[in-house]
């Protein structure tokens, strides 16, 4: 190398220095090879905050996540809660709104049902039906009797089947019962206490004696 | 260096040979792969299912997403029944044993359990699962058990169990029907009526929801797989609570006073065909269904059929109007007793040869006099009537427990059938079919068909039932139905009718009294006492029918149900305003 270069430069001497500056302008050399060093640090630092914060964001977000979802399972408990206290309150409300429950306070209150009511028309002023107070005709009966008595007190009625008493005989006339005579033997109406009731009289006897019987074991057993 | 070596040459010696050493490696290392390799076929090839499995249900909890049963409403709103969330409160007797004598006193104070009966669960030896109190509602529940914990009771849970909860007790309990205890498994056990019979529209579908937790809660980006529920529909029936309250209430006091076996009542809305009030007595408290006697639960008023008696001559009487057969003025001479093929046919009060109208036949309900009017049908003719007014046929409300009725046909249909027929024996009905066909004349002779159901919904086999899909037809003009209104309007005059116990103060009634020996066992034996009408008799906006079974007391249609009929329609037409039409009532002639 070393050689080649002094020939070189002994050519050089050796040529006539015609146009230098053109022929000197004319030589290619090789560029050195430029190294741009850029800054390492901020690079390093950007992607360190870039890694950083990801992983930073992603813990926050995750413990965001959690938490959402302590507070989701807090507050889920809480509307299940006051869904059920809801439920229960309006099950107490229409406890009290019940029919029943509503009479039995009126009642109480010595209300009774009005027997007719009265209109007024708002047009002419005039009244249709009787304006009268409601009587005591209008009280009903709402609370259920006494429970029944269970079985070991109130034994089936033993019953002793007798002869069929002298009016029955009457009975017989009229086709008494039976598929036969397939009328309505019995009264309507005021016939219930008026006069129809000879067919069925000495059913009718047999039957309230049997309650007559019926009771008088019932208070047997009461005492 | 030099002198290190020979300790490194004794040490080697220890050691033996590198081969050696490389060989024992090498079978310790493939022993230790080959049970690796093992146990990797046996996790992956044998059963790789089942661990997955289990891997995912760790931390994996599933829960039921409860669908809601659809309440059951009256045509205001009101609910008949319906769901309330509720807990059952069960206990792990393993962890309960010890301190069972304190848990018990606790629970027994707080939610009104039996002492001795939760000790013994409480002490239960073997079993790690005891129910202690069912359908307990759930704020309750909670309070409880959080109570039981800081007292430092261990082993008291709680679990899902609904509660039907039936507001207004017994009112129409026979037509709602109850839930039973519900099965942990399967859910709701419908007993009877409406919840039995539109189960399947009232149940809807439960859902499910699988996710995975972490201390209790759920995490966020965990598996997540939810089924939302199908809540069931809810059922709106034409009922009117109040009115079908205070129905009950009189019908109680009626079947009580006259000691009767049974009774039911029904108002229907004269125009449209809703059913208002359909009562029974006895009926039961739908809260506790299991104390009541099974025949308790059902609707009488649709299952027990009966023999009508003499509301049905006004059916009689309507269809001869309408065949032009007759008109209410008919002049008929009623012998005392009438000789007919099999047997003679009496009237129920003594009386020689009276001239009696058509009208005075309705208004004194006369067997005899219906008997010959009757006569002037052509054979089969009333039938056909019959038929029409809808007697014979179910009529499909969608109430579970209907009972057709009897409506002889063919060779059953004798001449000596269809005079008994014609004054309401040999034939039987429900309540609500005998209703139907008398609203039949309010209704200016058109029936309409009676409903339960606002709106449609749907039976289990998939029928569609509701005010809906209801029909009407002309049955009778609308002249037989006004002549037929005016002779009924006389069964409840005091001077020619039966029933003034039947009346309204103030309003135009049209009526008719029953009393109909009762089939029992294939024999007669006591009476079904009845009374059928509507209001106001020339407008008519409801019809009511009462019937009373077997009354011990030997009272009859008119006195029996003729005031509870009154009761029931003045309650009525106070509830809906209906003012009098303050027309003149009428004065058809009874007798020549």
């Amino acid at each position: 190398m070393s050689t080649t270069s002094s020939a070189a430069a002994q050519i050089r001497s050796r040529v006539p220095r015609l146009a230098e500056a053109a022929v000197e302008r004319a030589r290619l050399t090789v560029v050195p090879a430029r190294r741009v060093r850029a800054a390492r640090v901020p690079f390093v630092t950007l992607v360190t905050v870039l890694l950083l914060g990801g992983v930073v964001g992603l813990l926050l977000f995750n413990t965001q996540m959690q938490q959402a979802s302590f507070a989701a399972t807090a507050l889920e408990k809480q509307a299940g809660d006051l869904a059920a206290r809801q439920q229960t309150l309006t099950m107490e409300i229409e406890r009290l709104r019940d029919p029943q429950t509503i009479a039995q306070r009126a009642t109480r209150l010595g209300m009774v049902v009005p027997a007719a009511p009265a209109f007024l028309d708002l047009d002419t002023g005039a009244v249709e039906g009787d304006p009268l107070p409601a009587g005591p005709e209008g009280r009903l009966p709402i609370n259920p009797g006494p429970p029944a008595l269970p079985a070991a007190l109130n034994p089936a009625p033993e019953v002793v089947t007798v002869e069929a008493p002298p009016e029955g005989v009457l009975a017989e006339d009229r086709g008494n019962g039976g598929r036969n005579s397939g009328d309505t033997a019995r009264g309507d109406g005021r016939g219930g206490d008026g006069g129809g009731r000879n067919a069925q009289e000495s059913q009718q006897s047999q039957d309230s004696r049997q309650n007559q019987q019926n009771q008088q074991n019932q208070q047997q057993a009461r005492r | 260096m030099r002198r290190t070596r020979p300790t490194r040459g004794r040490r080697g010696s220890l050691r033996g040979s590198p081969q050696a050493r490389l060989r024992v490696g090498f079978v310790l290392i493939a022993m230790v792969l080959s049970v690796f390799g093992g146990r990797l076929v046996q996790l992956q090839g044998v059963d790789p299912g089942s661990y997955a499995a289990m891997a995912a249900a760790e931390g994996t909890t599933e829960v039921l997403l409860p669908a809601r049963r659809g309440d059951i409403l009256d045509r205001n709103g009101e609910p008949l029944a319906n769901s309330v969330d509720g807990l059952m409160v069960v206990a792990d007797p393993k962890l309960t044993a010890d301190k069972a004598p304190e848990i018990a006193t606790f629970l027994a104070r707080r939610l009104d359990v039996d002492y001795a009966r939760t000790l013994e669960r409480l002490r239960e030896p073997g079993s790690r699962f005891e129910y202690l109190a069912r359908q307990v509602p759930s704020t309750l529940a909670d309070d409880v058990v959080s109570e039981a914990r800081e007292r430092g009771y261990d082993g008291i849970l709680t679990r899902r169990d609904p509660v039907r909860e039936y507001p207004a007790g017994d009112v129409a309990a026979n037509l709602v029907g109850a839930l039973g205890t519900p099965d942990p498994e399967e859910g709701d056990q419908p007993l009877v009526g409406l919840e039995l019979a539109f189960h399947h529209w009232l149940a809807g579908k439960d859902g499910s929801a699988r996710y995975a937790v972490g201390g209790g809660n759920k995490l966020p980006l965990g598996d997540n797989v939810e089924v939302a529920p199908v809540d069931g529909k809810d059922l709106v029936t034409t009922l009117d609570r109040e009115l079908q309250w205070y129905a009950q209430r009189v019908l109680r006091q009626t079947v009580q006073s006259s000691r009767a076996e049974s009774g039911f009542a029904v108002v229907l809305d004269s125009r449209t065909g809703d059913i208002l009030t359909l009562a029974d007595h006895p009926t039961f408290d739908a809260n506790a269904p299991e104390l009541a006697k099974k025949e308790d639960r059902v609707s009488r008023a649709l299952g027990d059929v009966y023999e009508p008696g003499s509301v049905e001559k006004v059916l009689t009487a309507a269809a001869l109007i309408d065949a032009g057969k007759v008109t209410a003025r008919t002049r008929i001479t009623v012998p005392p007793l009438l000789q007919r093929q099999d047997s003679p046919i009496g009237d129920w009060f003594d009386h020689g040869e009276i001239k009696l109208t058509l009208a005075g036949v309705i208004a004194k309900s006369s067997n005899i006099g219906t008997v010959l009017a009757a006569d002037n049908f052509e054979p089969g003719q009333l039938r056909d009537y019959l038929v029409d007014f809808g007697l014979g046929a179910k009529t499909g409300i969608g109430a579970p427990g209907e009972s057709g009725g009897i409506l002889p046909s063919g060779a059953m249909w004798t001449d000596q059938t269809e005079d008994r027929i014609a004054f309401g024996q040999a034939l039987s009905v429900n309540a609500v079919q005998m209703a139907a066909a008398v609203n039949t004349i309010a209704n200016g002779g058109v029936r309409v068909d009676p409903n339960l159901i606002k709106g449609t919904a749907e039976l289990a086999d998939g029928t569609e039932v509701g005010t809906d899909t209801a029909t009407r037809r002309r049955v009778v003009s609308e002249d037989a139905a006004r002549q037929t209104m005016k002779m009924m309007e006389r069964v409840i005059d005091p001077d020619a009718g039966v029933a003034p116990g039947a009346a309204v103060p103030g309003y135009r009634v049209a009526g008719k009294t029953g009393t109909a020996q009762r089939a029992v066992d294939g024999g007669y034996h006591g009476f079904t006492v009845s009374f059928a009408g509507f209001a106001p008799a020339d407008d008519p906006r409801f019809t009511v029918y009462v019937v009373v079974q077997d009354p011990g007391n030997g009272g009859g249609g008119g006195s029996v149900a003729g005031p509870a009929f009154s009761k029931i329609m003045g309650y009525a037409l106070r509830r809906y305003g209906v003012p009098p039409t303050g027309t003149r009532p009428s004065r058809l002639p009874v007798e020549w």
